[in-house]
């Protein structure tokens, strides 16, 4: 079947997610957490592959359905680095599960997959069926932790939003084949403005963006997330925060340039809107809270606001500011929640030693931690800063142009202070509080290890030597036809 | 030759460097030592190859440049800066050379070096600066490193406080200096030397009504390194670092710099319009006369020769101040050249009298007898004593007259009798230093262990006092007068018809000098010799008291800086507790928390209400889309 060459890499996904279930058939129960190095391997392999392959320009597959080019590779290696570092976090985290360790390994591969697919969504069909199996793996991976009742009540109201959101999707894709006669996006783009610019259609749109605002954490399809982020396990956390949420950007980015690219004038106030209430709401709520975890749940609100900010701008240097933003964002995720995924604290549900002296337990964390705090609040040279950089030029180089210039980097500044507030507060508190607790130095296993290196690595690569991902990501931009 | 400067300028940077990087702990001190005077040393002979050379010119690059601003980095080559080089080499490096015996034994013997390494390399940097940025560059290295080497006894609350009062007070001067770069700058449109001379030639009036103000500000920086009145209190206290450090502070370095830029930019002073050398003619001979008369009353034999040097500071700053018109300011750096070898001596003499009293005893009354245990101490002493004083053939006659002879030639006959009075004080100073602290009965036990110096600290005094007798006779003067638009000499003329010089040129004003001088010292002979107490309290009541407490400069300024640094620092403390952090940090910070606990209220953790929200949310957008 014509077509199957360029899923390859989503098939590779899903056939190590089948090999990883088949695997955990003939390994002996102790050694089942070590299958996860297995599926980190083989996600390394197919990240290596994916340079690999040779393309040559855009191509489409499924009648459009699936489009292959540099912007949805990029987003495929962003799902795949994520991923890598989600795995090894997560052999870190197994021995916290009862059971099933290996389908958790497999379970976040489909995943996997599902953002894959989303990737190269060019469809409506697609964009559904993707957002909801990277949906159904996160119901799973939510409340894996079954003996926690804090994890069961995250699953439980993850499903519950996320089913409701769900619910929007797919009746506003049903509205708008009805108005429009086509599910594929640049046939949509093609049908002038006066089809487009019809309430119904419009009212199918607003749907859509319902089903992916709840992905991306915007306001007001935010409610979620603090309570999901605190009771999930740490591994789908981190997947949430940037593989989840990657994914429903990289749909509505893809839905925007190119389906709805004629009525940009229309989405860009809604979208400057949203953005700053996004960034106004998660910085405000941020400000008093004292568990870490709620605190990332609230700066990936925060964050969300920033994309959606960069995304409004419906020109290149805005879709670019988004890729490297999210890049930026992946390692300062990553580089927090591999922190918190070794800084145990058994018996405790505040997790507020997890900071609290961390850096005599161990200087290595305490200072990815702090990379990771200063990398998204923003400061140089961490990779944050320069993706709050690219984010505020893109808004700038529009001018007049942009919605509400003004009361929008107003509001943008006004997030980017007080987030150095709270992530700094972190800091302080991994340095400078004082603690009774006992000071047991913490074991770091060699591979976690290097996955701590490479955030370290990436954070500042990024952040003084911008150039080669930026470039990327223009290209990638560039692919789209912009 | 084009390397020499760079080399001569470097080398003790190099030995600063090195010491700092690799000999600072005490049992590399003999690293540090050879590197610092080494690097002295051969500057010293690089300089005396460069003046036999009969090396002129400039030379640098761009450092900076920013718009309409070129700074150069580099070197220039005249008839000022290379005796001037040769004074700062020469003085400087027998210093050091005394420092390896005043020193041995301190604890920081690396870290001293290491600063007077960085002190040299500061003052060649200022002699040889080609522009304006450069020179003030290496003026706050001077003062940066003064302060390193005042303050070389940190331990010592005196010291600690002395190298903070240099440092500041030289910085006021310095502000001022940096306002009358700008100044310069933005009239001239350059910040180099020849440049800005050549513009001065082309229009005299370039600097229109702003000559006066833009003299006075670069005045300023002298004010401050050159220890003028009002910011002459720094020099005294600086006298709380190691005895060689004042030697080099008070002669060859530091305060020569004001005095040798007020010569480098004198084509800047002497403009029409400009009544700014006037200003420093007065301010010269009132810093005089002032540290003449508190010097008559201090005890402490340093600070005797510290106030002597402010008043000799005062002769040169006047002998700038009387050039114009046809005069020029060599008098001014001939006086400086001369006292930079005989006031070198005199406190290297202070230092031997120190070293050999074992570090205990600095107050003259305390001494005595002196001269028969340290031979050689003294007969140097008292030869920088005649020149300082004045009395022919001794160098500094020959400097002073030539200061007083502008004066004497334009008529302006109050400036001459305040300068002679100067005159008579310093030989009534110093000879009262001399009979009380050589001469005279011994007034405590300590003078009985007192004995010569020898070695590296009796060899260095040997050798400066050879230019301290015989400099008036080497035509110093006619050097510097080169610098300034003078012809060569068209026949040479002997050291003995130079010695002679002023009696034929202008007898009268050597006549006055010489008597003034020498009523200075009748008077001391009368007040002081056999003396065991100071009679002058009981004979002259409080004028004495004050000049003792030297008129309460010290005392005012403290005042007035500390009232009004309470006052601003009140004011700001005000500002900062209710302004910023009450009303700014305070109020936003609860505004900002406020806003975040209430919002919190929406995340109740109950799944209907989350549900509510969400539905409620999507509502709200699809009207504020829909309806627009």
């Amino acid at each position: 079947m014509k077509g199957l060459e360029l899923i390859g890499l989503e098939i590779a996904v899903i056939a190590a997610g089948i090999a990883i279930l088949l695997l955990d058939l003939w390994t002996a129960k102790e050694d089942k957490r070590r299958l996860g190095y297995a599926a980190a391997l083989l996600v390394g392999v197919i990240f290596l592959a994916s340079f690999a392959m040779l393309f040559e320009g855009r191509q489409e597959a499924f009648h459009g359905m699936y489009v292959l080019d540099e912007f949805a590779l990029f987003f495929k290696r962003f799902f795949l680095i994520a991923a890598l570092l989600v795995l090894l976090i997560s052999v870190e985290f197994a021995d916290r599960f009862e059971s099933g360790v290996a389908e958790y390994y497999a379970i976040t591969l489909f995943a996997l997959a599902g953002m894959m697919f989303a990737a190269s969504a060019n469809d409506f069909t697609l964009l559904f069926v993707s957002i909801e199996l990277v949906a159904v793996c996160f119901y799973v991976l939510v409340s894996f932790q079954r003996q926690r009742d804090r994890s069961l009540e995250a699953g439980v109201k993850y499903l519950i939003t996320g089913a409701l959101s769900g619910g929007f999707l797919v009746y506003g894709i049903a509205l708008i084949y009805g108005t429009a006669g086509t599910l594929n996006f640049r046939e949509l783009a093609s049908l002038g403005p006066e089809v487009l610019e019809s309430r119904l259609l419009l009212l199918g749109l607003l749907f859509v963006f319902v089903g992916l605002g709840f992905k991306i954490a915007v306001v007001p399809f935010q409610i979620w997330v603090p309570d999901v982020y605190q009771g999930a396990p740490v591994p789908t956390t981190a997947f949430l925060a940037a593989g989840s949420k990657g994914a429903g950007v990289v749909l509505l980015a893809r839905l925007l340039y190119t389906g709805l690219r004629p009525i940009a004038d229309r989405w860009g106030p809604v979208l400057v809107m949203l953005a700053m209430l996004t960034i106004l709401y998660g910085g405000l709520c941020a400000i008093p809270q004292r568990n870490f975890r709620r605190l990332m749940g609230y700066s990936s609100i925060v964050n969300a606001g920033f994309i959606l900010l960069a995304l409004a701008a419906g020109t290149a240097d805005g879709l670019a500011a988004t890729l490297f933003y999210l890049a930026a964002y992946l390692y300062g995720v990553m580089g927090a929640f591999v922190v918190l995924c070794l800084a145990r604290c058994p018996g405790q549900e505040d997790e507020t030693c997890v900071l609290a002296g961390l850096h005599h337990r161990s200087p290595l964390l305490a200072a990815t931690l702090t990379l990771a705090m200063v990398s998204l609040a923003g400061i140089p040279p961490a990779a944050g800063f320069f993706g709050k950089f690219q984010v505020f030029k893109a808004v700038i180089g529009q001018g007049a142009a942009f919605p509400y210039p003004a009361w929008a980097l107003g509001v943008a500044v006004f997030g980017a202070v007080v987030s150095l507030y709270f992530y700094l507060n972190v800091v302080r508190t991994v340095f400078w509080s004082s603690t009774s607790e006992s000071v047991a130095p913490i074991r770091i296993s060699h591979a976690t290890r290097w996955a701590v290196y490479l955030v370290i690595f990436a954070i500042l690569w990024l952040g003084i030597l911008p150039g080669a991902i930026l470039n990327l990501a223009e290209y990638a931009v560039h692919s789209m036809g912009l | 030759m084009q390397v020499l400067p760079w080399l001569i300028l470097l080398l003790p940077l190099f030995a600063a460097v090195g010491i700092a990087l690799g000999a600072l702990p005490a049992h590399r001190r003999g690293v540090a030592a050879r590197l610092s005077v080494g690097a002295a040393g051969l500057a010293f002979l690089l300089s005396v190859l460069l003046w036999s050379s009969g090396t002129q010119g400039e030379q640098g690059f761009l450092w900076l440049a920013a718009g309409a601003l070129k700074v150069e980095f580099g070197w220039r080559l005249d008839a000022l800066s290379v005796p001037m080089l040769l004074v700062v080499t020469g003085v400087g490096g027998l210093i050091q050379v005394y420092s390896l015996g005043y020193m041995r034994g301190d604890k920081g013997f690396g870290r001293y070096f290491a600063g007077l390494s960085l002190f040299t390399f500061a003052m060649e940097g200022i002699v040889l600066s080609t522009n304006l940025v450069q020179m003030f560059v290496f003026w706050e290295l001077v003062g940066v490193s003064s302060y390193l080497l005042i303050g070389f006894w940190r331990e010592r609350p005196a010291a600690a406080d002395a190298c903070k009062k240099a440092f500041l007070t030289n910085r006021v001067g310095d502000f001022g200096f940096f306002l009358g770069i700008l100044l310069v700058w933005s009239l001239l449109g350059t910040v180099n030397f020849t440049e800005m001379s050549a513009v001065l030639q082309r229009q005299p009036e370039a600097l229109g009504g702003l000559a006066t103000l833009a003299g006075l500000l670069v005045f300023c920086g002298a004010v401050g390194k050159s220890a003028q009145f009002p910011l002459h209190v720094w020099l005294p206290d600086a006298m709380e670092g190691p005895t060689p450090v004042s030697a080099l502070i008070h002669a060859a370095t530091m305060v020569a710099a004001g005095v040798y830029m007020l010569c480098r930019v004198f084509f800047l002073l002497d403009v029409p319009g400009s009544v700014a050398l006037e200003v420093i003619a007065w301010t010269g001979i009132f810093t005089a006369l002032l540290a003449g008369v508190i010097a008559v009353q201090q005890d402490d034999i340093k600070r005797i020769l510290a106030y002597s040097t402010l008043s000799q500071l005062g002769f040169m700053v006047l002998g700038v101040g009387l050039a114009g018109g046809s005069h020029d300011p060599a008098p001014a750096m001939f006086h400086l050249t001369t006292h930079a070898a005989f006031k070198a001596l005199l406190f290297l003499g202070a230092g031997a009298v120190i070293h050999a009293l074992h570090h205990q005893e600095q107050n003259i009354w305390k001494m005595g007898g002196l001269a028969s245990k340290m031979p050689v101490t003294f007969v140097t002493f008292g030869l920088a004593t005649l020149a300082l004083c004045g009395f022919p053939p001794f160098s500094g006659a020959y400097s002073k007259d030539a200061i007083l002879l502008p004066a004497y030639e334009q008529g302006r006959y109050g400036l001459l009798v305040l300068a002679l009075t100067g005159g008579f004080l310093t030989a009534l100073y110093m000879f009262r230093l001399v009979f009380v602290a050589f001469l005279g009965p011994a007034k405590s036990q300590a003078m009985d262990q007192a004995a010569e110096v020898r070695g590296v600290m009796k060899w260095p005094l040997i050798l400066l006092a050879v230019p301290t007798v015989l400099a008036g006779g080497w035509g110093i003067e006619g050097v510097y007068r080169r610098a300034f638009g003078a012809a060569e000499p068209v026949e040479a003329v002997s050291w003995f018809g130079q010695i002679i010089a002023p009696l034929t040129h202008a007898p009268m004003v050597a006549l006055l000098a010489f008597v003034a001088a020498a009523g200075g010292a009748f008077v001391a002979y009368r007040l002081y010799w056999d003396a065991l107490t100071d009679p002058l309290p009981d004979k002259l009541g409080t004028p004495a008291e004050w000049a003792r407490r030297r008129f309460g400069f010290d005392e005012l300024y403290a005042r007035i800086i500390a009232g009004t640094q309470d006052a601003l620092a009140g004011l700001a403390a005000a500002v900062d507790r209710w302004v910023l952090a009450g009303a700014v940090v305070r109020g936003g910070h609860g505004l900002v928390e406020l806003a975040g606990r209430v919002l919190r209220l929406v995340q109740t953790g109950n799944l209907q209400g989350y549900v509510t929200f969400f539905v409620a949310g999507t509502v709200l957008l699809l009207l504020f889309v829909l309806t627009r």
